[in-house]
C-alpha cells in the first residue's frame, strides 16, 4: 500500500511538472524586461505586455479566435446533441456508421483536413471567410461533443423519460423539462472543450484562413517565423489566464470534474 | 363489463413470443399481481397496458375505453418502475407536481394536491429535498405519491419492492397495501417474489413462458395448484412421482415408490401422476401407531421455525414445524412422521410443467 501511494505520488508529481512547466516558463519569460527570450527573467516588466496594444493585429485575430471558438462550438453541439440521442438510443440500420462518421475527424490526419477542407472551401466559394471557419471547425470538434453527450445520454435510465410521458408529457416538453437537464453535463462539457480545441486549433487553420479572418494561434505561429521576441510569451501568458478565468468560472458554477467525466446527474 | 379487460393479448419479438394469449379481467379498486419467474413476460404485459410497447395483437379495455390507439401518455395511468425513475433533478415536491403540471391545474390546487399525496405516503416533511439525498424506501415512495397524485385509473407497479432489503420490503409490503386502499386505486404488480404477491393481492395471476396459468385468490393458488410448476413456485413443497391407482368420490389410492397411500378424489385418469405434499402439513410424531417411518437427515433452524430434511420410503420430504421453543429431534434420529390425505395434492405429471 506504501509504496503503492510513493509511487502514485511520484506520477503525479512527474506528471504535474511536465504540464506546468512549460506554462511557468512561458509566464516567466513574459514579464523580460529584455528584448529576447529569456529565463528565468533578470527583472520584471510590463513592457511586453504593453506592446501587445501596439501589436493590433493580434488583438484582432483573438477577436476572431473567440467568435470562432464560440460559433463553432455552438454549431457543433446543436449537431451533435440530437445525433447523440440517435446514435445512443435508437436502433436504425446504419447507425454505426453514422457513429463512426461524426467520429472520423479525429481519425484523419489534420494536414490531410487542413488539405481538403480548403478544397471543400473554394467549391463552395467560401474560401477565407468567417462562415468557412466556423464550417470547418465545427466539423473537427463535433467528436469531442458527441463524445461527452453521448456518454450521458447512455448512462441515462431511460424509465425516468417514461415516467414523463406517462404522466401527461408530450415529447418535446420530455426533451425540455427531462432529457435536456439530465445530458446538460455531457453537452456544456463537450461545448467546453469544443469551443477551447477550436480556439486553439493550428494545424487545418492555417490552410484556411486569409489576413482578414487570421486567428490567434495562426498568428501567432507566423510571428514566431518571423522573430523571436516575448510578445508571443506574453500573449500566450494572456490566453493562459484567460483559459484558466474559464475554468475557475466553469467549476464555480459546474464542477470542473462532472463536467469532464461527462457524467449525469 | 369488468374494469380492466384484458383479452388474447400477445406479444411477440423478432425471436421470442414475451406474452401469449393472455387474458385477464380485473375489478374495479382490485389489486392484482402478475407472478411469474424470470422472463416468463410480465413486464411486457404491464408495458403493454402502460402504452410503451404495442400488442402484436389482443386487446386491453380500460373502463370501456380499447386502449389500442391512446398513446402512453394519454392513458392517464399511475406507472411505479423497479428503478423509481424518479426525476433526479428535481425535489419531492417537483417530482410529485410534474403529473398535475402536464395536467394544467393551477397552482393552488396542484399544491394542496400535491401535500395531500405526501401525507399519503408519510413524506411531508421531506417535500424539498432532492431524490439522491434519500433512502430507497424514501424514493419508493415518492414514486408511489408521484403515481398517484394524478388520480389514475389504474396503478401499474413493476417490481416496486425489489430493490429493497428484507426488513425494509416487508414494511413497504404492509405501506404499499395501506396506500393502495386509502386511494382506493385499481393495481396491478409484476413480482417474481410468491411471498410478496400473496401478502398484497386480492388475487393472483401466475404466469409462465408468457401464458397465463392459473388465476385465484393468493389461498386457492395455494391450496389448489393447478400444476407442479405452480404449487414449486408458491411456496416450498414435496414433490413425488406417483401412480394413481383408483379415485372414487370421496377418495384416491396412489403408489409412491412402491407404497400405497391414499388421497382425496382427483378428477385424473388413473396413471402417472405427480403428488405434492407441503412441508408445514407434515407433522413429526414420537409414536410409531400406523404412521411412516423417518430419518432426519438435516435440520435448520429459521428463528420462527424448523426445517428437517427427512428420510423415508416415499422419498426425501422437507418437513417444517414451528418452533415452539421445545427440543425437537436431530440429525440421525428416527421420528415418525403423518399428514391427512386430502393434503396430498394430485397433479397432472406433464413434463413441461415440471
Ligand atoms: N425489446 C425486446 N426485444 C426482444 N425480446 C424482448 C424484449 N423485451 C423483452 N424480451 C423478451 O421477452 C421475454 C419476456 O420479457 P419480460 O421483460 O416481459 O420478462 P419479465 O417477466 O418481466 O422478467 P423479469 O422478472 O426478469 O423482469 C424475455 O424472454 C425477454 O428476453
Ligand atoms: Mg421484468
Amino acid at each position: 500500500m506504501i509504496s503503492n501511494g510513493r509511487y502514485s505520488l511520484l506520477f503525479n508529481a512527474l506528471f504535474t511538472l511536465f504540464m506546468v512547466g512549460p506554462l511557468v516558463v512561458v509566464i516567466g519569460v513574459s514579464f523580460t524586461p529584455t528584448g529576447y527570450l529569456e529565463f528565468p527573467p533578470s527583472g520584471l516588466s510590463l513592457r511586453w505586455f504593453a506592446a501587445i496594444l501596439d501589436n493590433p493585429d493580434f488583438i484582432d485575430a483573438a477577436w476572431v479566435s473567440l467568435k470562432l471558438g464560440i460559433a463553432s462550438a455552438t454549431v457543433s453541439t446543436i449537431v451533435a446533441v440530437p445525433a447523440a440521442l440517435a446514435i445512443g438510443r435508437e436502433k436504425f440500420s446504419g447507425r454505426e456508421a453514422l457513429q463512426a462518421l461524426f467520429l472520423s475527424p479525429l481519425t484523419v490526419p489534420t494536414v490531410v483536413l487542413g488539405i481538403a477542407f480548403l478544397r471543400l472551401l473554394s467549391v463552395l466559394e467560401l474560401n477565407g471567410t468567417f462562415v468557412g471557419l466556423v464550417l470547418c471547425h465545427a466539423i473537427i470538434i463535433t467528436p469531442f461533443v458527441l463524445r461527452l453527450v453521448l456518454s450521458s445520454v447512455v448512462g441515462m435510465d431511460r424509465s425516468i423519460e417514461k415516467a414523463a410521458i406517462s404522466l401527461g408529457a408530450s415529447n418535446w416538453t420530455v426533451f425540455r423539462r427531462i432529457t435536456m437537464p439530465l445530458i446538460m453535463p455531457g453537452i456544456v462539457g463537450g461545448w467546453v472543450l469544443a469551443f477551447i480545441t477550436s480556439f486553439d486549433e493550428l494545424t487545418v487553420t492555417v490552410f484556411i484562413v486569409n489576413p482578414s479572418t487570421t486567428t490567434l494561434p495562426v498568428r501567432l505561429f507566423s510571428h514566431i517565423t518571423q522573430t523571436t521576441d516575448p510578445l508571443i510569451a506574453s500573449v500566450s501568458t494572456v490566453v493562459i489566464l484567460f483559459t484558466v478565468a474559464l475554468m475557475l468560472l466553469i467549476n464555480r458554477f459546474y464542477g470542473l470534474d462532472r463536467l469532464l467525466m461527462g457524467e449525469t446527474k | 363489463m369488468s374494469f380492466l379487460e384484458i383479452k388474447a393479448l400477445t406479444k411477440r419479438f423478432s425471436e421470442t413470443t414475451a406474452v401469449e394469449d393472455f387474458s385477464l379481467t380485473v375489478e374495479r379498486g382490485e389489486f392484482v399481481s402478475l407472478l411469474g419467474p424470470s422472463g416468463c413476460g410480465k413486464t411486457t404485459t404491464l408495458q403493454m397496458i402502460a402504452g410503451f410497447e404495442q400488442p402484436t395483437s389482443g386487446s386491453i379495455i380500460l373502463h370501456g375505453r380499447n386502449l389500442a390507439k391512446i398513446p402512453a401518455r394519454k392513458r392517464g395511468l399511475g406507472i411505479v418502475f423497479q428503478t423509481y425513475a424518479l426525476f433526479p433533478h428535481m425535489t419531492v415536491e417537483q417530482n410529485v407536481a410534474f403529473g398535475l403540471e402536464m395536467r394544467g391545474i393551477p397552482e393552488p390546487d396542484r399544491r394542496q394536491k400535491v401535500a395531500a399525496a405526501l401525507d399519503l405516503v408519510k413524506l411531508s416533511h421531506l417535500a424539498k429535498r432532492l431524490p439522491k439525498a434519500m433512502s430507497g424506501g424514501q424514493r419508493q415512495r415518492v414514486a408511489l405519491a408521484r403515481a398517484l397524485v394524478i388520480e389514475p385509473e389504474l396503478l401499474l407497479l413493476d417490481e416496486p419492492l425489489s430493490n429493497l432489503d428484507a426488513k425494509l420490503r416487508e414494511e413497504m409490503q404492509l405501506e404499499l397495501r395501506r396506500i393502495q386502499q386509502e386511494a382506493g386505486v385499481t393495481t396491478l404488480l409484476v413480482t417474481h417474489d410468491q411471498s410478496e404477491a400473496m401478502a398484497l393481492s386480492d388475487r393472483i395471476a401466475v404466469m409462465q413462458s408468457g401464458r397465463l396459468m392459473q388465476l385465484g385468490t393468493p389461498f386457492d393458488t395455494y391450496e389448489t395448484p393447478k400444476s407442479t410448476f405452480i404449487s414449486n413456485f408458491l411456496g416450498k413443497t414435496n414433490c413425488l412421482n406417483a401412480r394413481l391407482v383408483s379415485t372414487t368420490g370421496t377418495a384416491s389410492t396412489l403408489v409412491i415408490n412402491g407404497i400405497e397411500v391414499s388421497g382425496p378424489s382427483v378428477n385424473l385418469l388413473p396413471g402417472d401422476v405427480m403428488a405434492s405434499l407441503r412441508p408445514e402439513r407434515i407433522d413429526i410424531v414420537e409414536s410409531s401407531d400406523g404412521h411412516t417411518e423417518a430419518k432426519v437427515l438435516e435440520r435448520i433452524f429459521l428463528g420462527d421455525q424448523w426445517l428437517f430434511r427427512l428420510e423415508t420410503k416415499l422419498g426425501e420430504l422437507l418437513v417444517v414445524r414451528r418452533n415452539r421453543g421445545r427440543r425437537e429431534a436431530e440429525p440421525g434420529e428416527n421420528v415418525f412422521i403423518v399428514w391427512q390425505p386430502e393434503h396430498l395434492q394430485i397433479l397432472p405429471a406433464s413434463r413441461e410443467s415440471a
